[in-house]
């Protein structure tokens, strides 16, 4: 007889995490996706500004809104998938009543993390390189990557469940992710000119603070409000 | 153990879709469905599991031992409930053994050992015809089969079967005679259908 109590919240959340990379590992159609993008727009970019098109005073400014563009739009391609899959498969219904919705937000958002962090490892070092774009302070470029990541993973993930039972979902996921993500990488941005220019990691620490202000606050209200979003 | 609805209404708009309506039901019941197409029964059944939203009453489910209590709205003893339904899906990229181990870890029990094949072969499914294919190459009436063992995985209080034989040849529908007996022993299990061999196995049934 079915009496237990619902599920540990990290067991579960790590189930799903390691049912949604078994999923992605077998039909890579998200890592496709990203690393496509991803490496046309490396291309471009490097094609259209090479290391030697830019003013060396101009390379941090420009520089560091590409390296962001690059990271959001790939973001963009991909990251929507862990929950419009799940509606558009049929599955959600077997999830829903399966998992604790906390569980699930978090499995996801992990999924996310793994995806972002794995395309950001392969964009960075091609685009410093293709660009010539040299870092002073190569510790705040990580922590700006990583907390960047971070809020673009959590902020794509609720984004993702709010728009994954709608019609036009790649449209609306646009429109509602682009300035739930617009703070965060003004920041981001903002510091990894400062990682250009200055050597120490306490010239871009307000922008560290920002991001991780960003993050604590997209967290927290992704699990207070996703209850409400996947239930209904 | 029982399921009470209390003036269960669902409505889309100022469309009435079933309701209002009040029943209870005892632990060791099996309640049928019937009605035309379009009549509100999935609507029923979603809205008794708590995953849509009743549009007023309520469904309350008293678990073993809590008869006294106040009772769960659906929702909130998800873990408790089984569900098969026609646009119900598991896992297409997974095989059926990883489908039903992965629902085990989801709610928090180490899957054991054998355990996903001794249900699978239950439902009428032997190793060699699924064990290393992905459920996407299954046949419809086999992916059928592997939901009725995901529904039983947890055994769960209630059951809640939307026309469970579909897509099932004869020992299929055998199948589902079986899972609903075992339901009964274990429960309550509601089943939605107007399949006539599958209202044969309710004990009785309420036509919307």
């Amino acid at each position: 007889m079915s009496t237990r109590s619902p599920a540990p919240v990290l067991g579960a959340a790590l189930a799903v995490l390691r049912k949604d990379l078994l999923a992605e590992w077998r039909t890579r159609i998200a890592v496709n996706a990203l690393f496509l993008f991803a490496f046309a727009v490396l291309v471009l970019v490097g094609y259209a500004v090479g290391p030697t098109r830019l003013a060396p005073e101009d390379r941090p400014t420009v520089n560091a809104v590409l390296l962001w563009i690059v990271i959001f739009f790939s973001a963009m391609t991909g990251l929507a998938r862990v929950f419009v899959k799940e509606e558009e498969a049929g599955t959600a219904s077997a999830l829903r009543l399966a998992a604790p919705p906390a569980a699930v937000l978090l499995g996801k958002y992990l999924v996310n993390v793994v995806l972002l962090f794995a395309v950001t490892a392969f964009i960075v070092p091609l685009f410093l390189v293709l660009t010539s774009f040299e870092i002073a302070c190569p510790p705040l470029l990580v922590a700006l990557l990583v907390l960047g990541g971070l809020g673009l993973a959590g902020a794509s993930t609720f984004t993702a469940a709010l728009v994954s039972k709608a019609a036009a979902k790649g449209a609306l996921f646009a429109v509602l992710s682009i300035p739930l993500l617009l703070p965060p990488l003004v920041a981001a941005v903002s510091g990894t000119q400062v990682a250009a220019r200055e050597s120490s990691f306490a010239a871009g620490l307000d922008f560290v603070r920002v991001l991780v202000a960003y993050d604590g606050v997209v967290t927290t209200a992704a699990f207070l409000l996703f209850d409400a979003v996947w239930r209904e | 153990m029982r399921l009470v609805a209390d003036k269960l209404t669902r409505s889309y708009g100022a469309r009435r879709i079933f309701g209002p309506l009040s029943l209870e039901i005892p632990k060791g019941t099996v309640l049928g469905v019937s009605g035309s197409n379009g009549s509100g029964k999935t609507t029923l059944l979603k809205t008794l599991a708590g995953l849509i939203r009743a549009s007023g009453g309520s469904a309350k489910i008293f678990l073993e031992g809590e008869e006294a209590g106040a009772g769960h709205a659906p929702r909130e003893v998800a873990w408790a409930i089984g569900w098969v339904a026609p646009d119900l899906a598991l896992y297409g990229e997974l095989t059926a053994e990883e489908n039903l181990e992965f629902f085990e870890r989801v709610r928090g029990r180490a899957p054991a050992i054998g355990r996903a094949r001794a249900l699978l072969e239950g439902v009428g499914l032997p190793p060699h015809s699924h064990s290393k294919k992905s459920l996407s190459s299954l046949s419809t009436g086999q992916r059928q089969r592997v939901k009725l063992a995901y529904a039983t995985l947890h055994e769960p209080a209630v059951l809640f079967l939307d026309e469970p034989s579909s897509n099932l040849d004869a020992d299929g529908v055998e199948v589902v005679a079986r899972v609903v007996a075992a339901q009964r022993e274990r429960g309550i299990a509601i089943i939605a259908s107007n399949d006539l061999r599958d209202l044969a196995l309710a004990d009785e049934t309420v036509s919307l």
